[in-house]
Order: structure tokens, then sequence, then C-alpha cells
């Protein structure tokens, strides 16, 4: 038995080229079109994207510790962390925006974090059930993975605005990097994990 | 199995991508070491108020040198103070000793001077003054001083405890003077609940401190010393700053022994007064009671103990809180009072054996009439001293027991005496029979009233009633017979005319007369015509 499902690509010895998409026999071991390597899955799949989940973990550590943007008033320098802003804007009354920060800061990287690692983990372990959700999982963990660099974003736009020498400053904090990678990190880990996976697990026994 | 099949080789290879983990926990790791290799040490300190102190802004400076920052000012649990977190960098760990001293400093106006102006503009900041203690951990709790310390750690110098049974006008910071010159301060001032001694810890600073021995005496010079005593009235008045600000003069005391050196923290006591520190050279004294079975206002503690005029001691206290204590009926008990006599003021040497031998001296001279007395040293004042003297007349007495301090029998003197004999005089008057002679003065006067009655009985009889109008006849004819011989009555002019010729006769009788005187013989013979005769003086 080739270990994958019965009716897929693979299961007949086809595999689909990386780069122009030909579905070729997987013997070829080279695209007959473009000359890429052939895999029937994309090559340590799982390996790759447990590693850069790790890193990621590691990253968003020091994202959430330090602060993510030094506010120099009048010679008075104030640090600010992630969850530090969200509580101060809370505490003025500004529900919607400290909301908008918590879930792209906090909630959509940790969601990232665990769904990946909740997928990489079922894979492993040769899960066959509810395997139409952890595809949904995975597509909206995809989907999601470009829009949590808000905080970035906003750090960018205040160290590039207001730059008033001596009166107000806004200077990056060492987190701002450490989140930028994290944001990074784990859309790389999504794009490495190879859905297809999710699929080849006890196809047999699912019919 | 003509059909070739795909062969899957599980192949168990690491992919280089777990370099990428690998590399963040590395380097997440070593700032995770770095950071708590460099980080300083964390320390709590306590104050009473915040005043100046903002979390994340406030320095802690070490000589005026940032050695770290305030990071939370928060107030304690139970509210009656703040506790205030300071993350100090690792290069200052070295400073934080058992004894080192935190304090705010803010704008101060004291005896001084004027200190921490730069904070003003700056706000305050927390300074921290290294001590010379153990070294304590990276999370210590220190309490922070209210007022800063005058002296700095490290100031060459030495410290001296003084303790004092009031603060008087001495504070922290006051000058410590030499003759008028400062050689050092007090650096704090606390008052201690169950002595009730105000304890100083005061500086000397080098090299006056060789000036301070075992021997010198510290003394109150704050202002001016107005002490009117049995002795008298003095004044003592310092220099101008003690006299502003207060302060501590020290010296050595004629007669006293100015000892050895002293180390860092030798305690010495706090006079009140330069007058008392010079009046207690004397380590050793004996002790008795003297109970007075008279008034003693004016006799207070530190008035003078003569021996015939000699001061030999003082009085240390009245002994209320012993009197009350054995006082259990209604007599009139006699008021104790603590003296102490100094060997040393008698020149018998400053030491045991010379209390004893005051001790046995006393207990002899009592046989021959020793005796304790109050008396009058101001009239002004009214200040009253205790005087020993032999009263040979007095009567017998021991030496008693009270509280566990031997007694010595006391005479009424001062002011009591006079008193006493103002009584006796007053007790005699009374004594005398008054009653008897105004009785026997009554009875006189009884008699002359009787008199009185009879005169006027004869006053108002009938012969005496018609005395007047006899009187007044016998005028009447005294006055006929004067007027017979008024001017002009025939009587009156007879007797003018007799008179005169009377006088004619008489003239001629005197030529006659000095005839006779110069010439004797003319009455026989006839007078000779001769020169005429001259005027001649009689011899």
């Amino acid at each position: 038995m080739s270990g994958y499902a019965a009716d897929t690509a693979a299961s007949r010895g086809l595999a689909l080229c990386h780069v122009c998409f030909k579905l070729s026999p997987v013997e070829q071991h080279i695209c007959p079109r473009c000359g890429e390597h052939l895999h029937l899955r994309t090559p340590d799949s799982v390996q790759r994207a447990a590693a850069l989940l790790i890193t990621a973990a590691i990253l968003y550590i020091p994202a959430n510790v330090l602060p993510i943007m030094y506010t120099e008033q009048l010679g008075n320098t104030i640090p600010s962390t992630i969850m530090g802003g969200v509580i101060l804007l809370w505490h003025h009354k500004s529900y919607p925006i400290a909301a908008v920060i918590f879930i792209a800061s906090v909630m959509v990287p940790m969601g990232k974090l665990f769904s990946v690692g909740y997928l990489l983990w079922s894979v492993r372990a040769g899960r066959t059930s509810s395997k139409q959700q952890r595809t949904t999982l995975y597509r909206m963990t995809e989907f999601v993975g470009r829009w949590s660099m808000i905080d970035v974003f906003v750090v960018s736009i205040l160290v590039a605005l207001i730059h008033l020498s001596g009166v107000i400053v806004i200077r990056p904090g060492a987190a701002a990097v450490s989140f930028a990678g994290v944001v990074i990190i784990t859309m790389i880990a999504a794009e490495a994990f190879d859905p297809r996976l999710i699929w080849d697990a006890g196809e047999d026994a699912d019919e | 199995m003509s059909e070739a099949k795909a062969v899957v080789e599980k192949k168990r290879r690491i992919n280089a991508v777990w370099f990428l983990p690998i590399l963040a926990a590395v380097l997440g790791g070593y700032m995770v070491v770095y950071t708590f290799l460099t980080e300083g040490p964390t320390i709590t300190i306590t104050f009473r108020t915040a005043e100046g102190l903002a979390a994340g802004k406030t320095a802690v400076k070490a000589l005026n040198v940032d050695v770290g920052i305030v990071e939370t000012v928060e107030l304690a649990d139970d509210l009656t103070h703040v506790i205030v977190t300071a993350k100090l960098d690792a290069a200052a760990a070295p400073l934080l000793r058992e004894d080192s001293r935190f304090w705010v400093v803010r704008a101060r106006v004291g005896a001084g001077g004027v200190t921490g102006l730069g904070t003003i503009l700056s706000g305050g900041y927390i300074e921290l003054a290294p001590g010379e203690g153990e070294p304590v951990g990276r999370r210590h709790r220190y309490m922070g001083l209210e007022t800063p310390p005058v002296t700095t750690a490290g100031t060459p110098g030495v410290q001296i405890a003084l303790s004092s049974e009031q603060a008087g006008s001495v504070s922290a910071g006051d000058p410590v003077v030499y003759n008028g010159y400062t050689v050092g301060r007090i650096d704090t001032a606390k008052l201690d609940a169950n002595t009730k001694q105000v304890q100083y810890t005061a500086f000397i600073d080098a090299p006056y401190d060789v000036m301070v021995s075992t021997g010198t005496r510290f003394w109150n010079a704050s202002g001016i010393d107005l002490d009117a005593s049995a002795q008298g009235i003095e004044l003592r008045m310092a220099s101008i700053t003690t006299l502003i600000v207060g302060g501590v003069e020290f010296g050595v005391p004629d007669g006293v022994e100015s000892g050895t050196a002293i180390q860092n923290g030798h305690a010495f006591k706090l006079y009140r007064s330069y007058k008392e520190a010079r009046e207690e050279p004397y380590q050793y004294s004996a002790e008795f009671v003297l109970r007075f079975d008279q008034s003693i206002r004016g006799l207070g503690p530190g008035a003078v103990v003569e021996f015939r005029g000699v001061p030999i001691g003082q009085v240390e206290r009245i002994m209320l809180a012993e009197l009350a204590q054995i006082r259990n009926d209604g007599k009139a008990d006699p008021i104790p009072v603590l003296i102490s006599i100094q060997p040393g003021r008698l020149l018998l040497g400053d030491d045991q054996a010379a209390v004893d031998r005051i001790d046995a001296g006393i207990a002899m001279s009592i046989r021959h009439g020793l005796r304790a007395t109050l008396k009058t040293g101001s009239l002004l004042t009214g200040a009253l001293l205790v005087s020993f003297d032999y009263y040979p007349e007095a009567p017998d007495a021991e030496l008693g027991q009270f509280a566990g301090y031997t007694t010595v029998p006391t005479v009424t003197g001062g002011f009591s005496q006079i008193e006493e004999r103002v009584v006796q005089i007053l007790d005699k008057v009374n004594n005398l029979e008054l009653e008897a002679t105004i009785a026997s003065a009554n009875g006189t006067l009884g008699e002359l009233e009787k008199t009185l009655v009879a005169t006027r009985k004869v006053v108002q009889s009938d012969g005496v009633q018609t005395l007047p109008a006899d009187l007044a006849a016998t005028l009447v004819e005294v006055r006929t017979v004067l007027e017979s011989f008024s001017h002009g009555s025939p009587l009156y002019e007879r007797l003018n005319r007799t008179v005169t010729e009377l006088n004619a006769t008489l003239q001629s009788l005197k030529g006659l007369a000095q005839r006779l005187e110069t010439q004797p013989n003319s009455l026989i013979f006839s007078s000779e015509s001769g020169p005429d005769p001259r005027p001649e003086a009689r011899r």
C-alpha cells in the first residue's frame, strides 16, 4: 500500500509540478515541461512548518515583553508594550481601537500559532476525523496571516510622522522587530504546511 | 507486477529550516542571560510621602551620579506610607549595604543653609548614601530617611552619640562648636519613647576629632542661658550662630581629666547648660535622703548642697513617687529629697573609696550634731539650698533608711525658722492673761463712773448753782473799787499830787545827799568858795 489515500493523484503515482503545475508521473522525477523536481507532497512539510512555528513562538515572547515603542515627551521617556497599549486605550474608553489592536496583535498571532500547531499535531498523529473543519481552519489561517501586521504598521507610521526633536519623539522598540518576525514566520509556516496531508490520513477509513 | 510502482522511501533527515528556531532560541536565551547578568538590583524603599517622586522618572543618585531609577511608587497595604521600587544599575550593586541610607532630595531650608535648590526645576531625586555594613541581596528593603543626614558617609572624623533628657533647641543640622568655632554638626535627633531621652548622633570633622576625649563634656549652647539660682543670677550667651540656630558646645571643664581618645560611636551625655556640665565633673557621688518637715518651696533638682558654705553636692530630685508608695496613714509625712555629695568636690578623690569615706564620715558626725537644714540662698528668687552644719543643741538623731537610701536627720531652718519664731511670739501673745486685765480695767471704769456721778451731784447742788450770781456781785464791787482809782477821779488826782510832791522832796534830798558825800563836813562847816568842782567819775 502506498500510504496515500485511494483515489488521489498520489495514489496513482501522479505528482503535480510545484512550478508549472503540470501533472506528471512521479517516476519521471523531473517535470517534463519545466525541469523542476517532482514530489508527491511538499517535502519535509511538517518538519519545516514545525520549525518555523517554534521560531515564531520564541519571537512572540520578546514581542510582548519588550516595549514596542518609546515615547519621548519633553525628555521623559515612556516605554509601551502591546498589552500595555491595549490596557491604556481601554482605560481611556477607546474600546473599538483597543479591541482592534487586541485582536490584530494578540489574538490573531496567537490563533495562528495554535491553529498551525494543531494542524501539525493532527497530521503527525494521523487524525482522520473532521478533515473538513481542519481544511477550513487552514484556509482561515492562511488568509488572516497578512492582516496581523497592523501593530508594526502603526509603529512605523508613528515613528515616521512624530519626530519633533526635544518635544515629542517616538522610537520603535525591539518588540516591533520581534513582532514583525512573528507575523512573517507564521505566514511562512502556514505556507510550508501542505494541506493535502490532512486528507492523506486514513482516507479509506473515512469512506 | 509489470507496472512499475512508486517506491516511497521515508527519509528521516533533519531539514535545514530547524536552524531558525535554534537561532531564535539561542538569541533569546542570550538576551535573557545578558539581561539577567547586567540587571542591577531592585530595591524597595519606604517613605512617609511620595512628594516629588515619579515612577519611571525620579532618579536614584549616589554623590549626584545616576545609579538607578524609580520604577514604581505605590501605597503600602496599610496606607500609612509609600513603597518605592527602584531599579539600580548593576554597577551600583556594591553601594547597597545593610546600613545604606536613602532620602529624597528636595529643596530644603534648614539650619545649615538652603540645600537641594537644583531640584526645584529638575524635580526631586533619591540620594543613596552607601554604608559600610555587610553587602545585601539584590532585593533588599530599606527604610527611607525623612530628613537627609547631614554628614555624608566617608567624611573623615568621628561620630559620637549624645543623649539628653530634653530636646531643647538642638535639632539635626545644628552645629557643634568648640569655643565658638564650628567643628561638626548634629546628624540625627530621635526621641526614644522608652527612656524618654533624646538621642543625637553628632559628627566631629577631622582634624578636630582629636579634641574629643573621654573626659569631654557636651552641653546645649542654645541661645541665652539665664540662670537664677541660690548662687545668684548668671547670664551666659553663646555665639550668634548658636544663638539663632542652636547648637552644641563641648570642652573639658576645669579640674577634669581629659581622658583618652574615643572610638567611633562613643556615647556622651548632653548637658542642658554649661553650668550643668561644669558642675557634674564627678563620676562618683554618695547619695542621701533628707526628709524635711517644712515647705521645700524653692528647692529643686540642681540646688546646691553646702557644708558651712562650701559646695559639696547637689539636690538630685524630690522623691514624690517613693513618698506616694509608702504613704498609707494620714500622718503628715516629711518630704524626702534625694541629694548627692561628690567626694571629688572635697578633694577626697573621685572613686568608690572616697564615697565610702563620705558615708562613714557622715555617720560619725551625726553623733556630734551634724544636721541638714534648708537655707535661703537668694532672697530675690527665694531659692533654697541644703546646708550641713553642726547643731550641738539639736535633739539626738540617727541615720535612717528610706527607699533604699540612707537618711540624714534634718533640723528646721531658713525662712521656716523665722516663721516658727513669729509663731512662738504670737503664741505668747495668745497666752497673755488679757481677760483678767480686761476685767480689772472694767472694775476701774465702774469706779470712775461712780466718782463722776458723785461729782455731778455736787455740781448740781444749790450752793454751787448760786455761785455764779455771787461771783457776779463780787465782780461789780471790785469794779466799783477800781473805778475809784481810775484816771480823773479825786482819789487819783490826790494820789498823783502826792507822788509829785514826793518826787520833789526826793530831788532836794538827793542834792543834800550828794553834798554830804563830797563834803561830809558841810553839815558842820559852811561851804567855802573854792574852785569849781570837776565832774569825776566814781571809781
